[in-house]
């Protein structure tokens, strides 16, 4: 009977310790940052989740400015988001590829307090079939674009006159937490976004700066229209284990996430499992949510095996029956649809 | 009694079906890469880890060759091996950042059983310090370099007509696996490398070639020499507690791990440590390791998690002082 309560008493006291001891270790502190008349930047925010963020900031009081390339998408995003929420967004022409034009744009607006680096491209594709030019671009827009925001923001958030706490976030993808069959640019640019971040945090924590990644999963946007024309079959078959989201959810789990300062924002069920998965050495700013990821990255590491190993599984049949349709093909000679 | 019996039973019952059920289930499956008698090519390969990498592949019966963009340094670095091992490598010159002088390069070396991306540039630096130009340098290089590198290399891997496995290895970093004070484009070009290791390894499975990603710590190089000079004060508080290593051990355990087609590669004791922290979702192909990442993980966590609380408070430290002064 002793040994059957001690080992209960250790089963309910280890926890408890466990927890006591995340708390006090924990870095950064954890922290509030409101977006209520607060300025909140957003790039590629003519459309997507971009537009949705604006549009939801706006109705909770933040002064919003969107960042896209062309004028006719802003006017058309701004006339939209007066329409549902009858507040005026600021609206300001730039390609975050350019550093002196992503400058001047910054220098245009007022101080910003949330910069949400939420501008990006992404197009599946084997690398073999795939332009070196369109992996150039998904890297400068996504990557470089969000070093020159960062850069171009950073000295006015430093030297702010309103010491309140200030974020910035980056809109990251579940791509950026496993790369996948078609996706070697999109998902070299989304880890990259995670280095950048991991070390920002560091440089900038002094000054009440506090990072975001976002990762959301597959968002039914114009965007995401686009891409689907073209990707390739295994590309759908594997991505397709995670569910896809509407804009509206993903703008507002990550608002939720930047004024809750956490470092890594999921935005479904799957993305919460494969941040525990991929927590690695990132900063966790939430005692709970450490507690989680401690006593679960053992089972979530077999999940994620156990991912891998469907996902080969895919590879592996899809190329069998593509050599069975290719000699099929060869020996009758007629034309084969490979779909 | 057959409580306690019960018990010690369930453990070990326990294991051994974990360690079966991760056997069935690891993908890719393991394999060997050979590279005796094979074509080793090697960026960055006249200095640093890619010349001690020549160096090795060439005395273990590599045929090697070496690309770099100075053709001097390429030259010292051929007659070094001569000298060391009696062999000869081919030298190749060309930047990585030019596509077209890359695929050049490729075809006229001919057919490539390991491509290892080794080449790479690094500053410390605040990003509010670093100017634009070095930044996209150093994404340009380290990452838009060896995507030059594999598509310029990849058809003729796919077409080969020596069907042995073939590998692509990234030279990453322990900053590939934590970003770190001053190192925003570094870590982010590293942490690049993984996301198109862990798509490209889909990709290219089925032509049984095979992609690993190598992790060292600080290496003695000319290299990290120049670096050190400007490194920001608290970048080396930082880091100041983490071991270097030699090229010529780096090396070695880099052609270790492309030899048994590892995904992660680590170099030393710490890097095991972090390779486990940092497994997430890539790819494990040896069960035994899958097992110990599976039982370790958790504490490993609160490693990281410590380790993250020592760096932050060595920030705070830091500024404190300064606010002081």
């Amino acid at each position: 009977m002793a040994d059957i309560n001690l080992s209960f008493l250790t089963l309910c006291i280890l926890p408890i310790l466990l927890l006591l001891f995340l708390k006090l270790i924990i870095r950064p502190h954890p922290v509030t940052i409101p977006i209520k008349s607060r300025h909140v930047f957003i790039t590629g925010g003519s459309s997507g989740i971009g537009l949705a963020l604006a549009r939801q900031a706006a109705a909770e009081g933040a002064r919003v400015t969107i960042l896209a390339r062309n004028p006719n998408k802003l006017e058309e995003a701004k006339a939209s988001i007066r329409l549902s929420t009858g507040i005026d967004v600021t609206t300001v022409s730039a390609d975050v590829c350019d550093f002196d034009a992503v400058k001047t744009a910054v220098e245009s607006v007022d101080p910003i307090d949330v910069l949400v680096c939420n501008q990006g491209v992404f197009v599946a594709y084997e690398l073999e079939k795939q332009e070196i030019k369109e992996v150039r671009e998904m890297i400068d827009v996504n990557l470089v674009g969000s070093f020159n925001l960062v850069k171009a923001v950073l000295p006015g958030m430093k030297s702010r006159s309103d010491r309140k706490p200030v974020s910035i976030a980056f809109m990251s993808s579940q791509a950026g937490q496993v790369g996948i069959y078609g996706y070697t640019a999109y998902s070299a640019s989304k880890f990259g976004l995670r280095g950048l971040a991991e070390a920002l945090q560091q440089e900038v924590i002094a000054d009440d700066i506090h990072v975001s990644l976002i990762f959301p999963p597959d968002t039914d946007t114009p965007g995401f229209a686009e891409e689907n024309k073209k990707k390739p079959r295994l590309t759908s078959i594997i991505a397709g284990s995670s569910g896809a989201m509407q804009a509206d959810e993903v703008a507002k789990k990550t608002l939720n996430g930047i004024k809750s300062g956490s470092f890594i924002v999921p935005c479904n069920f799957e993305g919460f499992l494969l941040a525990i998965a991929t927590a690695g050495l990132s900063p966790q700013r939430s005692y709970l949510m450490a507690f989680v990821e401690v006593v679960s990255a053992g089972i979530l590491r077999i999940a994620g095996l156990c991912f891998q190993w469907t996902w080969y599984g895919s590879i592996e049949k899809w190329h069998a029956q593509k050599k069975y349709l290719d000699i099929c093909c060869s020996s009758t000679q007629e034309s084969c649809l490979m779909d | 009694m057959s409580g306690t019996d019960l018990s010690l039973l369930l453990l070990p019952s326990l294991i051994i079906l974990l360690l079966i059920f991760l056997k069935l289930i690891t993908r890719p499956h393991p394999t060997k890469i050979p590279i005796k008698s094979r074509h080793v090519f090697i960026t960055g390969g006249s200095s640093g880890i890619g010349l001690a990498l020549a160096r090795q592949a060439a005395a273990e019966g590599a045929r090697v060759t070496i690309l770099a963009r100075d053709i001097n340094k390429l030259e010292q670095a051929k007659a070094s091996i001569r000298a060391s091992t009696g062999t000869e490598v081919d030298i190749v010159c060309a930047d990585v950042l030019d596509f077209n002088a890359v695929k050049t390069a490729v075809e006229s070396a001919g057919v490539i059983d390991v491509l290892v991306c080794n080449h790479g540039v690094f500053f410390a630096y605040e990003v509010e310090n670093m100017e634009m130009d070095m930044i996209e340098n150093i994404i340009g290089v380290n990452l838009i370099g060896s995507f030059n590198m594999v598509k310029a290399a990849l058809a003729g891997m796919k077409k080969r007509t020596d069907r042995r496995p073939v590998s692509i290895a990234f030279m990453s970093s322990q900053l590939g696996q934590v970003g770190i004070y001053g190192y925003s484009a570094y870590s982010a070009s590293k942490f690049a490398l993984r996301g198109f290791a862990e798509a490209l390894q889909q990709e290219v499975i089925a032509d049984d070639i095979h992609v690993s990603l190598i992790f060292p710590p600080e290496t003695d190089t000319p290299a990290l020499a120049e670096e050190n000079k400007r490194r920001p004060p608290l970048t080396n508080i930082i880091l100041g507690s983490s071991g270097s290593m030699k090229a010529d051990e780096v090396a070695k355990k880099a052609l270790n791990g492309i030899k048994s087609g590892s995904f992660f590669v680590h170099c030393n004791f710490e890097g095991f440590f972090m390779s486990i922290m940092t497994a997430g979702l890539s790819p494990q192909r040896s069960y035994l390791m899958a097992f110990v990442e599976v039982v370790s993980v958790g504490v490993l966590r609160i490693v990281a998690l410590c380790i993250q609380w020592t760096w932050y408070r060595s920030i705070e430290k830091y500024h404190a002082k300064s606010k002081r002064a």
